[in-house]
């Protein structure tokens, strides 16, 4: 099965080196907010009763920069709303027409564009970045390493939990971009999801600091697996037990979310109005 | 010419523009809306498990954080073109058909859009700072409503300069949207108290990328009398004309520049 997608898995690699140069702008524009979020939580646990080595919500002030450096890069190298827009565009000049005949499955050809899209991403910035940041982050005493089978367990749970963001996030990307079938545009979608995917996610703040009944509602949304739970496995924040339920989570949830894609994208597909083409 | 007439011709069509896309526009205010909301929330749920950020308590923060969207959200409305400018409207040469026409290009680039979603945070922005300047009790006199006014304008003013500074650049190499990014972005900065920042930054953000001036200052100066009002709201006024200028020259300077990318 997989070679009938190798080609997509190839074209997504390449479309996104030939645009590593925006990769690297465009993380240069993302680390002015880093920096920004980074004073911000300096200023928080200064401002707290404990003074600066208070624990917040389960945080103390080396782990919440962690965990915002950290939640930063990863969603820069995995969250790419590339299916989204090729929907779109493949809605307006009409080739989404030849998708009803091709003997492939669309939402199989996004997902591998979107894997191969994710590995040049990850050899171009994820890697590298990663190494610096936990290099720096050890060697100022912001990452206690317990052990080394810790260390390799936690970085594989990490890979596998991070790959259910991907698979999460994509499928996300999917469905709204079959919305766009109905709104004939995608900007509103994209940023609607995009907004609503940082705040749930825990990409502005950990769930953790969410009040009461809605902490617990957020823990069991899908969205927590897109960005904070890959994250609190990789900072030794989520003990086996906790990882393995997060990543069971997330597997349940990319199976629903797919059953309900397909569901959206057979009915939407009898509705759809191509603009020329 | 009459600029004004032909300001809502555009605006008109601009319109008509976006209603072809009725479901999308409101999805897309919508989700304005919902963004500012859930910074907002953010801000709330971390105020929740400590007493004060470096002295401001939620009410002052959410005053701070609706006045910074007032100026935002009128640039945001009137001059949202100039991203594309910046992105892709040079590489693309579509601005080609703009320099056959007897009207300057920054009118018609400016002219181009009136983005709606600039609604949503205007009506976001006021209904925190009535809601939160209710709650501090604020006294509004008239040099309090005179530097918020002045502020919004001739802060979304700024940052309109600012773009067309930073996108003027586009003329010399195809793409300058990184560039603007950056210097937009900064304005996040302006939606936490300044003090939280190191001192370069404060200096950086007060005279050079000035967000501060215009946002965090009048804030801090009508929540602590730091400034006096009049003397800020000059101020103000004083660096929109002069970024006004500079912005102008370099744009003009830019705009020689320009060659079709021909395609």
């Amino acid at each position: 099965m997989f070679k009938r997608y190798r080609p997509f898995f190839k074209a997504g690699m390449m479309d996104m080196l030939a645009y590593k140069f925006n990769l690297y702008t465009w993380l240069l524009v993302s680390s002015l907010q880093v920096a920004c979020l980074v004073f911000l939580w300096l200023g928080v646990y200064q401002s707290s009763l404990e003074g600066i080595n208070s624990i917040i919500n389960g945080f103390n002030y080396k782990e919440m920069l962690v965990y915002i450096v950290f939640i930063n890069i990863f969603n820069f190298v995995t969250l790419d709303e590339n299916t989204l827009w090729t929907i779109d565009i493949e809605v307006h000049d009409g080739t989404i027409a030849m998708s009803f005949v091709k003997p492939i499955s669309y939402r199989l050809r996004m997902l591998f564009t979107t894997f191969g899209a994710f590995a040049t991403r990850v050899l171009v910035i994820g890697i590298p970045l990663f190494i610096i940041s936990y290099g720096i982050f050890y060697g100022i005493g912001f990452i206690v390493i317990k052990s080394a089978l810790d260390l390799i367990l936690h970085l594989i749970l990490f890979i596998i939990s991070q790959m259910c963001s991907l698979i999460l996030y994509d499928t996300f990307s999917y469905i709204f971009g079959i919305l766009c079938f109905y709104t004939t545009s995608s900007f509103g979608l994209n940023q609607l999801m995009n907004v609503v995917l940082k705040f749930f996610s825990g990409s502005l703040i950990p769930i953790s600091f969410f009040p009461g009944i809605m902490k617990d509602i957020c823990y069991y949304l899908p969205f927590a697996g897109i960005s904070q739970n890959p994250i609190l496995i990789l900072i030794n924040k989520a003990s086996y037990i906790e990882s393995l339920k997060y990543i069971g989570l997330s597997l349940i949830w990319i199976i629903l979310l797919n059953l309900i894609a397909k569901l959206l994208f057979y009915t939407a597909s009898k509705k759809v109005t191509v603009q020329g083409g | 010419m009459n600029y004004f007439k032909l300001y809502f011709v555009y605006l008109k069509r601009s319109f008509i523009t976006r209603l072809e896309y009725k479901k999308d526009t409101i999805i897309s205010i919508l989700s304005f809306i919902f963004g500012n909301a859930s910074a907002i929330l953010s801000i709330y749920f971390i105020l929740n498990s400590i007493p004060s950020l470096k002295g401001w308590n939620m009410y002052q923060l959410g005053f701070l954080y609706g006045f910074s969207m007032m100026p935002v959200s009128l640039d945001h409305l009137f001059a949202d073109d100039l991203w594309n400018v910046a992105y892709n409207k040079v590489k693309s040469g579509e601005l080609d058909r703009m320099f056959l026409r007897p009207v300057p290009v920054l009118f018609q680039v400016i002219a181009e859009t009136f983005q709606l979603e600039g609604l949503g945070e205007l009506i976001v922005g006021i209904i925190m700072i009535s809601l939160c300047g209710g709650h501090i009790g604020i006294n509004w006199t008239f040099p309090i409503i005179l530097l918020l006014i002045v502020a919004t304008i001739f802060g979304a003013l700024i940052i309109t300069e600012l773009k067309i500074l930073t996108s003027s650049f586009a003329f010399i190499f195809k793409k300058s949207g990184p560039l603007v990014q950056m210097v937009y972005n900064c304005v996040s900065f302006t939606n936490y108290p300044l003090k939280i920042f190191p001192k370069v930054v404060q200096v950086i953000l007060t005279f050079i990328i000035p967000f501060a001036l215009f946002i965090s200052l009048p804030i801090e100066s009508i929540l602590f009398d730091t400034y006096s009002p009049y003397m800020l709201s000059g101020i103000i006024i004083l660096f929109a004309l002069v970024f006004g200028v500079i912005s102008l020259l370099v744009w003009k300077a830019c705009i020689n520049h320009y060659e079709s990318s021909g395609s």
